[in-house]
C-alpha cells in the first residue's frame, strides 16, 4: 500500500490535533508546519499527496498555500480545515484555487477530516481537468503494455517523422496519457519527454471521439491562460486517440502549429489513420513481447 | 461518510424510472426554459430529501417558487446558493462574484454539511454551469469546481447531482467539445429538445437502457 505524506498547516496546538486526526488513517503519513514560510520551504522540497491547512496563519493564511501548490503542483488536492466561516474568509485573488472546505466546528469534524482525505487522493477529486468514468480501467488498460519494455521508440520516431512531413506540421508527438501526466514517447520537431496532465491539450481531446482541433489556443478558455502551452510556442493543435481494441483510450497522436491553422476533414481522417497506425505498432510490439515469454536467466 | 440503502431518487412528471444515488446527471440544451423545468422536476426534493440549488441567474424568490411549482413543499426542504438577487427568504445565501468558485465551492460544501444534519438524502444541481464558464478566464477553474465540489459531494453522499449546460451560451470553448468532456464524467446525460410549444423530446443516455422520451412541459 502507498503511503501518502499529507503536509498539514496550523497552529502549534491546530496542527497537533490535525496530524493527530490523520496518523489514525492507514494510508497517510502526516508532516506538520506552522507557517507558509515553512509549508511553502517544504513543498519546495517534498512532493505530497495532500494539504490540509487552517485559514489563520502566523505569516498569512491557508489560502496562500494553496494558491502557491496551484502555481506549482495544481493537482495536490487541498483541504481547508477551519471553523472561520465561508462567508468570513477573503478569497481575494484565489477566486479560481479551489479547495475542500471542512468546517471544524461539526461535531464529527475529526472523523470526517480523515475521510476527506482520503477520498481527495483516491479520486483525484481537484483536479482541473474532466476525469473519463473509467478511468481506473483505463489506466489498467494503459499498464498492461510494457511500454519500457518495448523497442518502440524507433517505429514510433519513423513514424512521427512521416506525419510532420506529410502534414507540414512544426511537431508531432505520440503521447501516452497516464493519471498525472502524458508522456512523451516520440516527438518530432521538438524535444517534449512529459507535461503535466492538467496542462496538456490531450486530456481534453482524449475525451472526444472524433479528431479535436484547436485552431488557436489563445481563443479557447481551456487553454488562453495555460503559459506553459505559450512557452511551448503552440498555437494550433489536432489529437487523434489511440484506442485499444478493448475500447479504452490510452494515448494521442497529435500535431502542433506554431501559428493559426485549420485542418480539413480529410486531414483529420488522416490524422486518425496515423493514430490506428500506433496503436498497431505498439499492440504487435506488446503481442512479439507476450509470445517470447519471460527471459529465462541461468 | 456515505450511507446507503435508502432506495433510489424518485422524479417529478418525468417518464424517466428512479435515479440510484450517486448518479450525475449533464443536462444540455439550447431552451432555457425547458432546460430549467427538467431541472427542476430532477431536484425537487421528496419528503425525506433536501435539495441545494446553485443558481446563477436566478434569485432565490426565483428558485423557491420554481421548486414549489414541482413538488408541494419542496423549497422548505431546500437550500439556494444564488448568485442574482437578496440574501432572503432564510434559506437563500447569496454569493457577490459568480467568478469566485473557491468563494462558491466552500458554501456549496458547508451547506451540504448542513442539509446533512437534517436529511441524509440530498438533491444538489447547479444551473446554470454554462454561465460560470462563460464568466471565468480559465476553463480548468470549472472543471477543479465540478470536480471538488457537485462530483465529490455526489460521490461521497447518498446524492444525487445535476449540471445543466445551456448549450446556445458562448463559453469561450468549443461546445461540443465541452460537452464531450463532461459527458464523460458525469454518470449520464439527458439532452433536452423543444418539441413544439410545452412540449419536448429527452435524450437520455447513460441511466440504463438509452431511451427517447416525448414530454408535456
Amino acid at each position: 500500500m502507498v503511503e501518502h505524506t499529507v503536509l498539514c498547516i496550523g497552529t502549534e496546538d491546530g496542527v497537533s490535533d490535525i496530524t493527530a486526526t490523520l496518523e489514525g488513517e492507514p494510508d497517510l503519513a502526516p508532516v506538520g508546519r506552522t507557517s507558509v514560510a515553512d509549508a511553502a520551504e517544504f513543498l519546495q522540497a517534498e512532493s505530497v499527496g495532500a494539504v490540509v491547512t487552517e485559514y489563520d496563519l502566523p505569516d498569512g493564511t491557508g489560502l496562500d498555500v494553496v494558491g502557491s501548490i496551484r502555481e506549482h503542483a495544481p493537482q495536490t488536492p487541498c483541504v481547508l480545515y477551519t471553523d472561520v466561516r465561508p462567508g468570513d474568509i477573503d478569497t481575494g485573488s484565489f477566486g479560481d484555487a479551489i479547495v475542500e472546505y471542512l468546517n471544524r466546528d461539526l461535531p464529527d469534524a475529526a472523523d470526517r477530516l480523515g475521510f476527506v482525505v482520503g477520498d481527495v487522493i483516491a479520486h483525484s477529486a481537484q483536479v482541473g481537468f474532466l476525469v473519463p468514468d473509467d478511468e481506473e480501467s483505463r489506466l489498467d488498460a494503459l499498464e498492461s503494455y510494457d511500454v519500457d519494455e518495448l523497442p518502440i521508440e524507433e517505429s514510433f520516431e519513423r513514424l512521427t517523422d512521416l506525419i510532420t512531413s506529410h502534414f507540414d506540421a512544426a511537431v508531432a508527438f505520440i503521447g501516452l496519457i497516464e493519471k498525472d501526466e502524458e508522456n512523451f514517447l516520440a516527438c518530432t520537431g521538438a524535444d517534449w519527454d512529459s507535461l503535466t496532465r492538467e496542462k496538456t491539450i490531450c486530456t481534453h481531446s482524449m475525451l472526444q471521439e472524433d479528431v479535436m482541433v484547436v485552431e488557436d489556443i489563445r481563443e479557447d478558455k481551456r487553454f488562453a491562460e495555460n503559459q506553459q502551452l505559450h512557452d511551448l510556442g503552440i498555437v494550433s493543435y489536432a489529437g487523434a486517440n489511440m484506442t485499444t481494441p478493448e475500447g479504452q483510450i490510452i494515448g494521442q497522436v497529435c500535431l502542433i502549429d506554431h501559428e493559426r491553422r485549420s485542418y480539413s476533414a480529410q486531414q483529420r481522417a488522416e490524422l486518425q489513420q496515423f493514430a490506428e497506425t500506433a496503436m498497431e505498432i505498439l499492440e504487435l510490439r506488446q503481442s512479439l513481447l507476450e509470445a517470447a515469454g519471460p527471459e529465462v536467466t541461468a | 461518510m456515505s450511507v446507503t440503502g435508502a432506495g433510489p431518487f424518485e422524479l417529478a412528471d418525468l417518464p424517466l424510472g428512479p435515479i440510484d444515488d450517486g448518479t450525475s446527471i449533464l443536462l444540455t440544451g439550447d431552451d432555457t426554459d425547458l432546460l430549467e423545468t427538467v431541472f427542476y422536476r430532477l431536484l425537487s426534493s421528496q419528503d425525506d430529501e433536501g435539495s441545494l440549488v446553485l443558481a446563477t441567474d436566478a434569485s432565490g424568490r426565483e428558485v423557491n417558487r420554481a421548486l414549489e411549482r414541482t413538488v408541494d413543499g419542496a423549497s422548505d426542504r431546500s437550500t439556494v446558493l444564488t448568485c442574482t438577487g437578496p440574501d432572503s427568504p432564510e434559506n437563500v445565501t447569496t454569493i457577490d462574484d459568480i467568478t469566485d468558485l473557491t468563494g462558491i465551492g466552500m458554501q456549496f460544501s458547508s451547506l451540504v454539511a448542513e442539509s446533512q444534519e437534517t436529511a441524509s438524502r440530498l438533491r444538489a444541481g447547479i444551473i446554470l454551469c454554462s454561465s460560470i464558464c462563460s464568466a471565468v478566464d480559465d476553463t480548468r477553474s470549472v472543471f477543479r469546481f465540478l470536480n471538488s465540489n457537485l462530483l465529490s459531494q455526489v460521490r461521497r453522499n447518498e446524492a444525487i447531482g445535476i449540471c445543466a449546460l445551456d448549450t446556445s451560451a458562448d463559453i469561450g470553448t468549443s461546445m461540443k467539445s465541452i460537452i464531450a468532456g463532461m459527458s464523460t464524467s458525469f454518470t449520464g446525460r439527458i439532452e433536452v429538445e423543444s418539441d413544439g410549444p410545452g412540449r419536448a423530446t429527452l435524450h437520455v443516455t447513460g441511466l440504463g437502457d438509452d431511451e427517447t422520451y416525448d414530454v408535456s412541459l
